[in-house]
């Protein structure tokens, strides 16, 4: 990946990431029509693409915060790419029925599709992630959460009124439970091959 | 995966194993796929975890900021359904802004004054299912004008996570409401100084501190930096023009 050339819309993820709202009108104006006009030709309307778009620049947003987004295509492809994706993934959802996703074929060397398609994985597994976080038990819930707030484990502990050694115990179990929900999941099975 | 194994996890990643048990871990690694995929697993849950709760305020800010944005763009492009998208806040700002022009008119030759103008908005804090008490607190006591619960509440909240511009933004107005105005123009002066959400919202408010201090001039000065995106722009300019 870093030997690959950082394409210069770049410009847009980092945008993205300061919460620029320059940028982020700049990206509706110039990207959001081919994509609203994509789903309404397809069973869609302005407001299912006003959704899309949307979750769409929250997964890039999440991406790129979390473990570095390199553009190496331009970003209309890589956009339209997930968007599209996106709504056929909501169609099929809701229609019940198999949409078949016609997924132009992924070429090698075709930045745009291997980027779109590593961004969307990572939108959904943390959709998953989410999901299955909500199924812990509330003790397990409360105690993640202070510990990643709060960061020190002796702050936790106090907080919580146990000891630190319990408190330190219970992170690493609670993770492992979610680690059991997360790899019980078939939808992660299906993400990870 | 037994609880050992986690409890192994957690060990392994806080880097506090000695070198000869990082070498039997790494080399379990290798050979055992289960242990090695259970692990992986972890890892991606512990940094998903990690940045969920780190970054939440960030976020939050890019979320209601690209939600705005959205908004005025689809409005934009089908006016038919603008009824749907006009929010709650927008009666109230209409609301006051008849509401103004009615004391204006009655009071044309006075100058005006902070009460004019502190009708705060309701705040709405708790957003993951009503879990946070203290949150709730702050919430109430705010909407409620109990400002001297509000500031302490939303002093304890910034002991937790000092990062929040949200509650930075709402303990200055209450630090403003109880006229501890060093206080409250140190936070607004920050918020208006940083990239986010409550940048425009924050000079507003240290306007409004310097119109209590009957400080007009400072008043002016910082009304006439909020760029004409900001919420309260327009009620930024009418009170220029009163104080000019």
């Amino acid at each position: 990946m870093s030997k690959k050339k950082i394409h210069e819309d770049q410009k847009y993820i980092d945008g993205l990431l300061k919460n620029n709202s320059f940028i982020i009108q700049a990206i509706y104006d110039r990207f959001a029509p081919k994509v609203i006009n994509y789903i309404r030709k397809n069973s869609g309307d302005s407001d299912k693409a006003q959704d899309v778009i949307q979750d769409t620049l929250i997964t890039i947003y999440n991406q790129a915060s979390e473990n570095k987004l390199q553009l190496t295509c331009p970003f209309d492809a890589y956009f339209f790419l997930l968007c599209k994706r996106k709504w056929l993934n909501e169609l099929k959802k809701s229609s019940n029925k198999e949409v078949t996703i016609n997924e132009d074929v992924l070429s090698k060397g075709d930045e745009a599709q291997e980027l779109a398609f590593e961004t969307s994985v990572f939108g959904e597994k943390q959709a998953l992630f989410t999901e299955m976080f909500q199924k812990l038990g509330t003790a397990c819930k409360d105690l993640l959460t202070a510990t990643f707030k709060i960061k020190s484990m002796e702050e936790v502990a106090k907080s919580l009124g146990v000891t630190y050694a319990y408190a330190r115990k219970k992170k690493s179990l609670c993770i492992g439970k979610l680690t059991e929900l997360v790899q019980k999941s078939p939808k992660f099975n299906q993400l990870n091959n | 995966m037994e609880d050992q194994d986690y409890i192994l996890f957690e060990s392994y990643l806080s880097k506090e194993l000695s070198r000869d048990e990082i070498a039997a871990f790494e080399a379990r690694l290798k050979n055992e796929s289960d242990f090695n995929q259970a692990f992986n697993t972890y890892k991606e849950l512990s940094a998903f975890l990690e940045h969920k709760f780190e970054n939440e305020a960030a976020s939050t800010g890019f979320q209601n900021n690209l939600k705005a944005i959205s908004n005025t763009y689809f409005e934009k492009q089908e006016t038919t359904k603008e009824a749907l998208h006009f929010k709650p806040w927008h009666y109230a700002i209409a609301a006051s802004v008849v509401l103004l022009m009615g004391i204006f008119t009655f009071n044309n030759f006075s100058n005006p004054t902070f009460n004019d103008y502190n009708n705060y908005e309701v705040i709405s804090l708790t957003v993951r299912g009503g879990q946070d008490e203290l949150l709730k607190t702050a919430e109430n006591a705010f909407n409620d004008k109990d400002f001297a619960k509000a500031e302490i509440v939303f002093g304890q909240l910034l002991a937790l996570d000092g990062s929040n511009k949200e509650w930075q933004l709402y303990r200055g107005v209450a630090l403003l409401e109880l006229d501890e105005f060093d206080e409250a123009e140190g936070l607004f002066n920050k918020l208006s100084n940083e990239a986010s959400v409550y940048k425009n919202k924050a000079a507003w408010y240290l306007a409004l501190s310097k119109l209590k201090q009957k400080d007009y001039n400072a008043c002016l000065k910082i009304l006439r930096s909020i760029p004409e995106d900001a919420e309260d722009y327009e009620q930024a300019q009418k009170l220029i023009k009163k104080l000019e």
